[in-house]
């Protein structure tokens, strides 16, 4: 038992590099998602039908290909067109675009469970559209929004282990790299699905949070 | 008289050309440097793409001991890895010019067409199918397939695993021929296919199957290191030939891969391969011997 106790211990500075890139890759594709789908989320809800329609087809297309044929459609037929990436911003890009569509339809079905009334509300006191959405929609449609995109939060972090099929050594290819060496894979994946469960558990509990904080200020 | 234009009509003063232009090359080359020489090469041949760059660009794994894996460091190191850096030795006379871009298996042949990496050194098993799609070196290893066992196994050798007929269970790596693979060697086993080569062992281990089926490189890798707990059934069968691959239609670079390749298996640079093949096989490589070639 202490033997397999060193073992794991010992194969941590192999992994912390891997978890690094894992916490990296979720970070950056979260912000950028988010960002990105709320204005495709507030483009389905308010824009008008020329920039909707686009929007629509890629964000249909987006959510109904496997995560895996858009990053090596992104990866690998892109360079046909001129756009050889890096591994790692072709992933960044290929995950963050999955996502997006994803969050701009939670952003979308929030918006629009927001009666129309309030909207007519803000015009009537003269607030501008941008005025109306923060001051009046985004406010109540946050404690819509919070529980889906939580959710899609943590597929992303799931997700970010795709990464390592285009080269790039994140926590479950550095646990692969040690079993590659090693060839003991029970404590080593045990060890990875920790980490995974950590970082997602850390994620319900902020989650969780938000939610009865925004609970009550809407009760 | 003939229609044909007047500098056609004179191949003796063509020839005095080409041989005062021969003769000058033959001069130039002498000064010139690896890069200045690389200029030479056609427009797009990735020997010229790889000199200019400083650095060559190499595809393989990182997970299978002992072609491609970290050592305890967290190092790439293997047989793959000494031959990458044999590359980088003949045209930078340096082993550490090279960028390693880890790759599965399956992504060997689409990151060698979409211009990911120069060449791909990743015990790629050569086969005419693969060789419509890519260019392979001349071999630098032939792998074969071996029955690892258990030494606390039931069956420690191939007569013991042969004779439990349809009792005793392979595990394999998933493949289309995986099940013909077996069968060559345990014609009754039942056969268990897996999805990485770690967990292949991981059933040899925890007693789901009697057997594993993996490269010979392998066993012996395995064996040498736990011979407390591994066991070569003594069985070794079918040969594979494991090569570079580059992309098709660039000749120059094919050529200088495979002259690298046999000065540093044949020639006079034999060190690091000696070495490699010593460190991650146990053996020495067969003694070269001047006079006719038998490359």
């Amino acid at each position: 038992m202490s033997d397999t106790f060193a073992f794991v211990v010992g194969t941590l500075p192999f992994l912390w590099q891997g978890l690094l890139m894992t916490l990296f890759v979720s970070l950056i594709v979260v912000i950028c998602s988010l960002l990105l789908g709320l204005l495709v989320g507030v483009a389905f809800a308010y824009a008008s039908w020329w920039l909707t329609l686009p929007l629509r087809a890629a964000s249909d297309i987006l959510r109904g290909t496997p995560l895996l044929v858009v990053i090596f459609s992104i990866y690998y037929l892109l360079p046909f067109v001129g756009f050889n990436l890096q591994p790692l911003p072709a992933f960044l890009l290929a995950l963050t675009l999955f996502k997006t569509a994803h969050v701009g339809e939670i952003a979308r079905g929030a918006i629009q469970s927001i009666a129309k009334g309030q909207t007519d509300a803000g015009k009537a006191i003269g607030l501008t559209f941008p005025q109306r959405l923060l001051y009046v929609i985004f406010p109540q449609a946050v404690r819509r929004f919070l529980p889906p995109w939580i959710n899609s939060v943590t597929d992303a972090v799931k997700g970010s282990s795709l990464i390592s099929l285009v080269g790039v050594v994140d926590l479950m290819l550095a646990a692969q790299q040690v079993i590659g060496r090693t060839y003991e894979p029970l404590p080593i994946y045990l060890l990875a699905a920790a980490m995974y469960f950590v970082i997602n558990y850390c994620l319900s509990v902020l989650s969780r949070r938000l939610e009865a904080r925004y609970a009550y200020i809407r009760e | 008289m003939n229609g044909l234009p007047e500098e056609q009509m004179s191949p003796r003063r063509d020839l005095l050309k080409l041989g005062a232009l021969a003769a000058g090359a033959a001069a130039f080359a002498g000064t010139m440097t690896a890069q200045q020489a690389a200029a030479q090469a056609p427009a797009g041949s990735t020997l010229r793409t790889v000199l200019s760059r400083g650095k060559l660009i190499v595809g393989t794994g990182s997970t299978n001991a002992p072609w491609h894996f970290e050592d305890e460091k967290g190092q790439l190191t293997g047989m793959d890895i000494t031959i990458a850096q044999i590359l980088a030795r003949g045209l930078f006379d340096d082993v550490s010019k090279i960028e390693f871009v880890r790759q599965e298996p399956a992504a060997r042949i689409p990151n060698l067409t979409t211009g990911k990496v120069d060449c791909v050194i990743q015990f790629m098993t050569v086969s005419p199918a693969r060789a419509q799609l890519v260019n392979f070196s001349r071999p630098y290893y032939v792998e074969g397939v071996a029955l690892l066992t258990s030494a606390k196994g039931k069956y420690k050798t191939h007569k013991e695993l042969t004779d439990a007929g349809s009792a005793a269970k392979a595990s394999v790596l998933q493949n289309v021929d995986a099940d013909t693979l077996v069968k060559k060697a345990l014609p009754q086993a039942q056969v268990l296919q897996l999805d990485t080569q770690a967990n292949v062992i991981q059933a040899l281990d925890s007693g789901r199957a009697d057997a594993a089926i993996i490269d010979l490189s392998t066993v012996g890798w395995l064996v040498k290191r736990n011979p407390d707990k591994y066991l070569d059934s003594g069985f070794h069968y079918e040969t594979q030939l494991y090569s570079i691959a580059m992309r098709q239609g660039d000749l120059d670079w094919l050529s200088f891969v495979n002259t690298t390749l046999n000065v540093n298996m044949h020639g006079h640079q034999t060190d690091l391969y000696d070495k490699a093949f010593q460190d991650f096989f146990g053996a020495a490589p067969p003694r070269r011997t001047p006079g006719f070639p038998v490359i």
